[in-house]
């Protein structure tokens, strides 16, 4: 082959793009061998592809070479994972209503990952951007049924008929807001319903406590942070009021009834 | 002004060998832009790009003994871990997500007869560049260098005759070479 011929055949960009078979990147070899001028060719091809790839819209994080450069040369390792939060609603209605919304969105997306699914054959030729496309609506197809799965828990609780429900009245600090106790009666199991309230300050935490004949009881600090369902507290008997205080984080073993800011009698 | 050093492909790969830091410095000052580029082409979002190109230059500097450069330019060998890494990536969080909705999940996932023509989807995700490449180009050079496909399969999915891929990804390049030719000028 001509010089010209192998530099107009298209044969020295599949080499750079590493598409080229065994048989062919030997044959660039020798020819590279009996023409020299063809490796400037071939790394004037790499200059424009690298130089086209590099022009990526995202900026590359400035810290990454330090953090690889750590790895290389000395043995470090860390990895987190991220779990995504949902958020959560108040009565049954409600409940039922957006498990009724989920469902139907749920199905959509499930219908739209058959529609892309046909694509799975890709051992051979890589449809990356279709499993893009399935990977973001498998991910809200997950999380849909996370919060789904959150709402059914909400509303078994709910539906049972030994539940008991009593309305916490905000006050002090916390005038403009309320919450719920699910009390069920015959278990005395006690769910809090905390959707609403606002997070505390720093070093702080809410605790519920339950005044049985005029006594307080504790019954758990308040984990605002894991709201996916309600928040089970110690199991109760014969509460007349459930009342909430701000203390110290990890809770207190009696109120400080200045910082009260949730009451509400049975 | 400090010089910028260079170093020819021989020299850099004696001195990956040695595992010698500089080699580092100067692979990553120099590729890692363009292998970044190819990665975030491929994977979903910036993080796991990033997470990919790590994977990538660890990789190369531990697996260096596999690289023989009779079988191929340096580059050549990187951006092919890089596009398998990222490729990599993509699949496993594919099947990662996916059993994880089969888990709680099994039988609506059962039934798997719809089908889809992929061509509809072919925009997604191409990314908007800095120079200008005509569209044809963009699409040829991409499934070629970010997704590495053969020009054979280049053929087959856009259903254009072997020698019309050819002669387009050749064109391509040359467009890219006179980019580069333009901003070194400037």
């Amino acid at each position: 082959m001509k010089e010209h011929e192998v530099i107009s055949s298209g044969l020295l960009e599949s080499y750079v793009l590493g598409t080229t078979t065994v048989e062919e990147n030997e044959l660039v070899r020798d020819l590279c061998i009996k023409h020299p001028s063809l490796t400037d060719e071939i790394e004037l091809i790499e200059e424009a592809l690298i130089n086209y790839s590099a022009q990526t819209i995202t900026p590359l994080n400035k810290e990454l070479k330090n953090k690889i450069s750590d790895k290389l040369f000395s043995n470090t390792n860390t990895e987190t994972e991220i779990i995504p939060i949902t958020k959560t609603d108040k009565t049954i209605r409600l409940y039922k209503l957006g498990i009724a919304a989920s469902i139907v969105f749920f199905i959509t997306s499930i219908a739209y990952i058959f529609y892309l699914q046909d694509n799975l054959h890709i051992s051979e030729v890589n449809s990356i951007k279709i499993i893009n496309a399935k990977i973001s609506a498998e991910e809200k197809v997950y999380e849909q049924q996370q919060s789904l799965n959150a709402l059914e828990s909400k509303l078994q609780i709910l539906s049972d008929p030994k539940i008991k429900t009593v309305g916490l009245k905000g006050m002090n600090s916390l005038a403009s807001n309320s919450a719920l106790i699910h009390w069920n009666t015959e278990s005395d199991a006690v769910y809090f319903n905390a959707s609403k309230l606002p997070a505390t300050a720093a070093g702080k935490q809410y605790q519920l406590w339950a005044i049985v004949d005029g006594k307080p009881i504790d019954i758990g600090v308040i984990d605002l942070v894991n709201d996916t369902t309600f928040q089970k507290m110690k199991s109760v008997k014969g509460a007349q009021s459930f009342a909430v205080t701000i203390e110290k984080a990890g809770g207190a073993i009696a109120p400080t009834m200045d910082t009260m800011c949730l009451l509400g009698n049975v | 002004m400090t010089k910028k050093i260079t170093y020819n492909q021989d020299e850099l790969i004696n001195l990956i060998r040695q595992r010698n830091q500089k080699a580092f410095t100067f692979l990553y000052d120099n590729y890692s832009k363009a292998l970044f580029g190819v990665i975030n082409s491929i994977v979903s979002s910036q993080e796991e790009a990033e997470d990919v190109l790590q994977n990538t230059f660890v990789k190369i500097w531990n697996n260096f003994e596999s690289y023989e450069e009779s079988k191929g330019r340096l580059y050549t060998w990187m951006l092919n871990i890089a596009r398998n890494l990222a490729i990599d990536s993509t699949r496993s969080k594919h099947e990662k997500i996916k059993s994880k909705i089969q888990s709680t999940n099994d039988t609506v996932y059962q039934k798997n007869n719809l089908y889809v023509d992929d061509t509809a989807h072919e925009s997604i995700g191409i990314r908007a560049i800095l120079g200008t490449l005509k569209e044809e180009h963009k699409i040829i050079i991409d499934l070629a260098y970010f997704e590495g496909y053969t020009q054979e399969e280049i053929s087959k999915k856009l259903n254009l005759p072997l020698g019309t891929v050819k002669t387009k990804v050749r064109q391509a390049i040359l467009t890219l070479r006179d980019l580069t030719k333009k901003e070194f000028l400037q």
